[in-house]
């Protein structure tokens, strides 16, 4: 079995009165790569952050590899790469000045030829002043601060952010071969694509909670299946009005449908129609996420954490 | 952990020449001129404003310990607003902090060699500028016939330290309280504002003369004595003491808090225990 990198229970945080997270329960196993999606303010860089143990929790707790992030937090962030969402440099440093300080504040030596290594494959120069770096090429730094100590651990906060679709297929190949190692990712992304290309399990936070923690393809599978079936007969408008089942709209004799349940009822009635063709095109995580917040947003009861 | 005294230091080598060289000019511009104005310095000599401020003007060593003297840590005491808010509260409020905080290093350990920091650079700012004020003395004391030695010049610049680092600790305490570097600033500047006018305002009304001891420039000497007496070691004592104090203060208030949130402490997390 493996072992349990990072284990939070019932997390909370509150600013004053304000709701950062409440009752977070998560668990990510060694080797992983763990996709953290939520919109803005849901919750996901605070979650990052009492990781880190820059913000302490109100109550529950938080681990990593066994050990209380608060009380034995620099022995955990020996084994972690950080990444911050919101990545600030110190301007007058030249790159390499600043990622050489960082490589001197761990005991773990920093491999020169991997650091080399990544500045190639990221096509970065680290020989300029950070106050004359693009977006693009700050996030860069992050990047290779948080990957070149080969960490066991890497948590990273929108990782992606400001580089352009190339360097993004490189970062992800990054978070790859540190699974290939053997080794935990712990990140937020609102690119869901690529949460979906290549996340093992993903946790859906919403208004500081987590709703959900399921394998990528199974969370895809089981929300709901897309079916556009072409009928012989228009059917009344109301033939599809079935539990479970929203109609999506119709394109002359197409009508579209989102089934979450009652897969047995929308094809008998379809076929009392008259079934001419039927496509069920691929469901995204995108589609998911975004479906999962809209039936949120619209009553449905769907905040129950599912560990998977 | 010295590592990260030593980025500390190196970011701040720019402003240690900086001040240094800036206050070595204040002071060598105070020092060359007094032969050409220790005349009229000594017509006003008699004023009671200045008597009640303890100034003797008439005297070199007047005139140099309530000018130089004085107003080189009142000038460093900017300094030391900017760089203790900036050390914490404003590596918090623009976002460096952060990435330091997910190093393997305590907090205490940060904060420890931040203030180390700090107070080297204050220290060598002071060191350059006592030294260019004492080669100054040296070069005109060929044409002035002044009783103060350039060593005596030079520790009574030096002299000023106490009092900068107890501004400093002050303003990294406050740093570590309040919501963002521009509140603390603010306040550090007020307090040190207060302290420096409440303790010659006590000077002119006898009544406030036991509030004295409340203000920090309270125990540093600016008069004439410095040269002749020495640098009174219980003041510094003090002063340093009250650094300390600040700095254990900030301390514990850095341990506990949570970083990057920028409220007052009673908005930020209750931390459980």
């Amino acid at each position: 079995m493996s072992e349990r990198v990072i284990e939070t229970r019932n997390l909370t945080v509150y600013y004053g009165k304000h709701r950062g997270i409440k009752d977070v329960n998560l668990s990510v196993k060694q080797g992983e790569v763990f996709g953290f999606l939520g919109p803005n303010g849901a919750g996901k860089t605070t979650t990052q952050r009492v990781l880190m143990d820059v913000i302490r929790p109100t109550n529950g707790s938080a681990s990593i590899f066994g050990r209380d992030c608060r009380k034995e937090g620099v022995a955990i962030r020996k084994r972690i790469g950080y990444l911050p969402g919101e990545l600030s440099l110190y301007p007058n440093m030249k790159g390499h000045n600043f990622l050489n300080m960082l490589a001197s504040l761990r005991e773990k030596k920093v491999d020169r030829a991997y650091r080399q290594q990544l500045y190639e494959r990221l096509n970065f120069d680290p020989t300029r002043k950070m106050k004359e770096y693009s977006q693009g090429n700050k996030q860069k730094i992050g990047i290779v601060a948080a990957f070149m100590g080969k960490p066991d651990l890497l948590i990273l906060d929108e990782p992606t952010t400001g580089l352009d679709p190339l360097m993004q297929k490189i970062v992800m190949e990054l978070v790859r071969e540190a699974r290939d190692d053997d080794r935990t990712v712990f990140f937020s992304s609102h690119i869901l694509p690529e949460v979906q290309a290549v996340c093992d399990r993903v946790g859906i936070i919403r208004d500081g909670q987590l709703i959900k923690t399921e394998r990528v393809e199974s969370l895809i599978k089981r929300q709901y299946k897309r079916l556009y079936i072409t009928l012989r007969q228009p059917p009344p408008t109301d033939a599809f009005a079935i539990e479970g089942v929203t109609e999506m709209g119709r394109n002359g004799q197409m009508v579209m449908l989102e089934v979450r349940q009652g897969l047995d009822k929308v094809l008998e009635t379809a076929v009392a129609f008259g079934i001419k063709d039927i496509e069920t095109p691929s469901v995204t995580l995108e589609d998911t996420f975004l479906a999962f917040y809209d039936r949120q947003n619209h009553g449905g009861n769907h905040a129950q954490s599912t560990q998977t | 952990m010295l590592n990260l005294l030593k980025h500390e230091l190196q970011s701040r080598w720019g402003a240690i020449i900086g001040w240094g060289i800036g206050l070595a000019l204040f002071g060598a511009m105070y020092i060359a001129i007094f032969p050409e104005v220790s005349e009229q310095m000594a017509a006003l000599a008699d004023l009671s404003i200045y008597q009640a401020m303890g100034m003797d003007l008439g005297s070199f060593e007047g005139f140099i310990s309530s000018s130089v003297v004085l107003f080189i840590p009142i000038m460093l005491g900017i300094y030391a607003i900017i760089t203790s808010t900036q050390t914490l509260a404003g590596e918090e409020d623009n976002g460096t902090l952060e990435l330091i905080l997910a190093m393997p290093l305590h907090r205490w350990q940060i904060l420890s060699m931040k203030a180390i920091a700090i107070a080297v650079a204050s220290f060598l700012i002071l060191v350059i500028a006592g030294f260019g004020n004492a080669l100054v003395l040296d070069a005109i004391k060929a044409t002035v016939e002044v009783d103060v030695t350039p060593m005596q010049l030079f520790v009574a610049v030096l002299s000023g330290w106490p009092i900068t680092m107890a501004f400093l600790m002050l303003g990294l305490l406050l740093g570590a309280y309040l919501p963002n570097r521009r509140s603390a600033a603010l306040a550090t500047t007020v307090i040190f504002i207060a302290s420096y006018f409440g303790e010659n305002l006590a000077g002119f009304v006898e009544s406030l003369d036991a509030i004295k001891p409340l203000s920090l420039f309270y125990y540093f000497d600016s008069s004439a004595t410095v040269f002749t007496e020495g640098v009174k070691a219980a003041d510094v004592g003090l002063l340093l003491g009250v650094a300390v104090l600040f700095f254990g203060l900030a301390l514990l208030g850095f341990q506990r808090r949570n970083v990057t949130v920028g409220a007052w402490p009673w908005q930020r997390s209750r931390i459980t225990e």
